[in-house]
C-alpha cells in the first residue's frame, strides 16, 4: 500500500514540478513568463497574437526567437516597434523569454482569408517550401522559421520588405535567392503567398 | 527488494511538500480568502483585475467601475474625423467575469486605509490589498469661466458621449467657421493625443470644410510628444494654426472667446477645451497625491503608494516614473502590479519587471506615426533603455496600430 501511495505522490510531485513550464500555468509562475508580460500587449497572451500584422511567437523555436531578437536589436530587421523591445529582451534575459514562448501552445491565426488569394499562393508556394517545408513548418535545426498559421498581414509585410531589400539575412546566397525569387512577383502574388501559408496548420 | 516503510513514505511526502512550496506562487494552504478591491475598470484597473485572477484564482477580486461598458480613448480622435465609430471602440466586461472578477457597476465613495476598506454608498468592502486605477479628473477652476460652462464646453478627453457631441459640432458647423482647441500644461493624459486630434480635425476640415481653420492654443512651449513627426505632419495642413506658449486662462461662452496667458483674445465658433488635469478625486481624498496635490507617487516595482501601505496605484494618476500616461503603459503597470500583489499576498518577494510603451497616432484617414519606449529597472527605479520613432507617417504604421489594438484590448479585457 505504501508503495502505491509513494508512486502517486511522486507522480503528483512530478506534475507540480512541470507546472511552471506548462502552457496552462499562470503567467506568474516562471521568471521567463514574468519578463514576457510586457510582450502580451502586442503579441497576445502567451504569444498568440490576434493582430493581423503581429507575428505569433507562441511555440517559436528558441534559436530562431533569439536570432530574430538580435536582428531587430542590430537593425538588420528594421522595426520601430521591435528595436526598443529587442533591447529590453537582451538586457533582462533572452534565454528565459525564448524558453517561455517556445513551450506555449501555438494557436494559428484566426483571421478569415480570401480563398482566391490562398489558391494563388498555393500555386507559387513550392519555391518557399524548399526551405520552409511543404507545410511551412520551418526547420528549427537550420534556424528557418515556421511560417504556417502566421497572420497573413505579418507574412505579407515580411515578403514585401524582403523583396524591397529592407530586411537583411545572414546568408548572402540565401538573400540573393530570395530576392531573385520575389522580384517577378506582384503585390497580389505576395498577398497570395501570405494567405496560403497563413492557412496552413501544423499536422 | 526493500519493503517501503511508513518512515520512507513520510520522508518522500515531505520532499513532495517542499517541492510544492517552490513550484509556483499559488498557495494551496487552507488560509482565509484573500481579497483585492480594484477601483476603476479602465486600461490599468481591468488589466490588474484580470491578471490577479489569471495568476492566483484563490484570490477574490472585486472591480468597482460605474460604467457598464469600456470605451477606448485610443482611436477616439478618429471618431472626430468621421473615420471611426464609437461603437467599434466600445466593449463589455464579460471577459473579466469569465476570469472570476466580481464586477460592481458602482463608484467607490471613499477609502478608509486604517480599516482597510472601501466605502461604496452605504456598503463597504474590506480588502487585503487595494489597487486604484482611477484615471484623471479635470481642474475646472484653472480656467476662469470654465466651471460654470463645463457642460457645454467640450473636452472629449474621456471617450464617450462628449466624443460624439464634438464630432457632431464639427459636422454641423458652417464652412468657414473657426475651430479652437487647447492643449493643457503637462502632465496630462496621453501626451501626443492633442496633436493627433489637431491633425485629424485639420484633415477633416481640409476634406469637408475647406474654408475653415483650426487654431491650436498650446499651454506648453512646444509639441510635447513625437515633436519632429508632428511638426512635419502639421506642414501638410495649411488650415492649422499652431500657437505654442498660449495657456488659456479664461473662457467667455457668451462672446465665444478665450483669453490666453499673454492676453491674446481668440474667437471661436467651435471650442474644444482640454482642461488641466490631476489624479481622480478618490485618490486625492485618500491622501495618495504628493506635494503637487495632483498625482500619486508609487514604488516602481510594486506600484504600492509611497504614502499609504497596502494601496497600489496604476495608470494615468501616477507620477515619478519616466513613462507617459498612455493606455499601453497602464496595461503594463496593471500586469506588473497584479504580479506584485499576488506575490505579496502569498508572502513572496515580488519580481522586478519593467513596463513598456507602444504609442500610435493617426495623422489623417489612413496614415499613422508611432513612438516606442522600452525600460528596465535599475536600483529599484524604472529607467529607459531606448526610445524609437517611426521615420515618418505611413499606412504600414496605421495597420500596425490596428493589430496593436486588437491585441491589447484582448489583453485588458479578454
Amino acid at each position: 500500500m505504501w508503495n502505491c501511495l509513494l508512486v502517486v505522490f511522486v507522480l503528483i510531485t512530478v506534475v507540480l514540478m512541470c507546472a511552471p513550464f506548462n502552457a496552462a500555468a499562470g503567467p506568474l509562475d516562471s521568471s521567463g513568463a514574468q519578463k514576457a508580460l510586457v510582450c502580451s500587449a502586442c503579441h497576445g497572451f502567451a504569444g498568440n497574437s490576434p493582430g493581423n500584422t503581429i507575428p505569433i511567437i507562441a511555440g517559436m523555436a528558441p534559436n530562431y526567437f533569439k536570432k530574430a531578437i538580435k536582428d531587430y536589436a542590430e537593425g538588420k530587421r528594421p522595426s520601430p516597434e521591435m528595436e526598443p523591445y529587442s533591447k529590453y529582451v537582451l538586457q533582462v534575459g533572452i534565454d528565459e523569454i525564448a524558453d517561455y514562448f517556445a513551450v506555449q501552445l501555438r494557436q494559428p491565426a484566426k483571421a478569415r482569408l480570401d480563398s482566391n488569394a490562398v489558391k494563388r499562393g498555393a500555386a507559387l508556394a513550392a519555391q518557399c517550401a524548399a526551405c520552409h517545408g511543404s507545410n511551412g513548418e520551418g526547420d528549427a535545426f537550420r534556424t528557418i522559421p515556421a511560417i504556417q498559421g502566421q497572420p497573413a498581414g505579418y507574412l505579407q509585410v515580411q515578403l514585401t520588405i524582403l523583396k524591397e531589400n529592407k530586411r537583411k539575412l545572414d546568408d548572402a546566397a540565401v538573400e540573393d535567392a530570395k530576392k531573385t525569387m520575389l522580384k517577378p512577383m506582384s503585390d497580389a502574388d505576395l498577398a497570395g503567398l501570405a494567405a496560403y501559408f497563413s492557412s496552413l496548420q501544423s499536422q | 527488494m526493500k519493503t517501503l516503510t511508513r518512515r520512507d513514505f513520510l520522508k518522500a511526502s515531505g520532499m513532495g511538500v517542499a517541492l510544492l512550496g517552490s513550484s509556483g506562487v499559488s498557495s494551496f494552504a487552507a488560509e482565509a480568502k484573500r481579497r483585492v478591491v480594484v477601483i476603476g475598470g479602465g486600461w490599468g484597473g481591468a488589466t490588474t483585475a484580470k491578471y490577479i485572477r489569471l495568476s492566483d484564482s484563490s484570490i477574490e477580486v472585486t472591480l468597482l467601475e460605474p460604467n457598464k461598458e469600456f470605451i477606448s480613448c485610443p482611436f477616439s480622435n478618429l471618431v472626430l474625423s468621421g473615420v471611426e465609430s464609437l461603437k467599434n471602440l466600445t466593449m463589455n466586461y464579460d471577459g473579466l467575469r469569465k476570469h472570476g472578477v466580481r464586477i460592481r457597476h458602482e463608484a467607490a465613495s471613499a477609502i478608509e486605509p486604517d480599516k482597510k476598506r472601501v466605502r461604496v454608498g452605504k456598503d463597504s468592502l474590506e480588502y487585503d490589498r487595494l489597487v486604484l486605477s482611477p484615471g484623471i479628473d479635470f481642474q475646472w477652476d484653472q480656467v476662469e469661466g470654465l466651471a460654470q460652462a463645463k457642460d457645454t464646453v467640450l473636452h472629449a478627453w474621456k471617450a464617450g458621449p462628449q466624443t460624439v457631441q464634438l464630432a457632431k459640432q464639427l459636422q454641423s458647423m458652417k464652412d468657414g467657421d473657426v475651430v479652437v482647441m487647447t492643449v493643457p500644461p503637462v502632465a496630462y493624459r496621453c501626451p501626443p493625443g492633442p496633436y493627433e486630434r489637431a491633425s485629424l480635425i485639420a484633415w477633416y476640415l481640409q476634406t469637408k470644410k475647406p474654408k475653415s481653420k483650426l487654431i491650436v492654443l498650446d499651454a506648453n512651449k512646444d509639441i510635447v510628444s513625437k515633436t519632429g513627426l508632428f511638426k512635419a505632419v502639421f506642414k501638410d495642413y495649411s488650415n492649422l494654426d499652431y500657437r505654442p506658449s498660449q495657456k488659456v486662462e479664461k473662457i467667455d461662452v457668451g462672446a465665444k472667446e478665450v483669453t490666453t496667458e499673454t492676453g491674446d483674445k481668440v474667437k471661436y465658433d467651435v471650442i474644444n477645451l482640454i482642461p488641466p488635469q490631476r489624479a481622480a478625486a478618490i485618490a486625492v481624498e485618500a491622501d495618495l497625491v504628493g506635494g503637487d496635490k495632483r498625482w500619486c507617487e508609487v514604488d516602481h516595482v510594486t506600484y504600492e503608494s509611497v504614502k499609504q501601505k497596502n494601496i497600489h496605484v496604476v495608470g494615468d494618476s501616477t507620477i515619478g516614473l519616466p513613462v507617459p500616461k498612455s493606455g499601453n503603459v497602464a496595461n503594463a503597470m496593471g500586469k506588473i502590479c497584479a504580479t506584485a500583489v499576488v506575490h505579496l499576498l502569498n508572502g513572496k518577494e515580488p519580481p522586478v519587471i519593467a513596463p513598456g510603451n507602444t504609442c500610435y497616432s493617426w495623422v489623417n484617414d489612413k496614415e499613422a506615426i508611432a513612438v516606442v519606449n522600452s525600460y528596465k529597472i535599475e536600483n529599484g527605479k524604472v529607467v529607459q533603455i531606448e526610445q524609437k520613432l517611426t521615420p515618418g507617417k505611413s499606412v504600414g504604421t496605421a495597420q500596425n496600430s490596428l493589430a496593436w489594438r486588437s491585441s491589447i484590448w484582448n489583453d485588458v479585457l479578454g
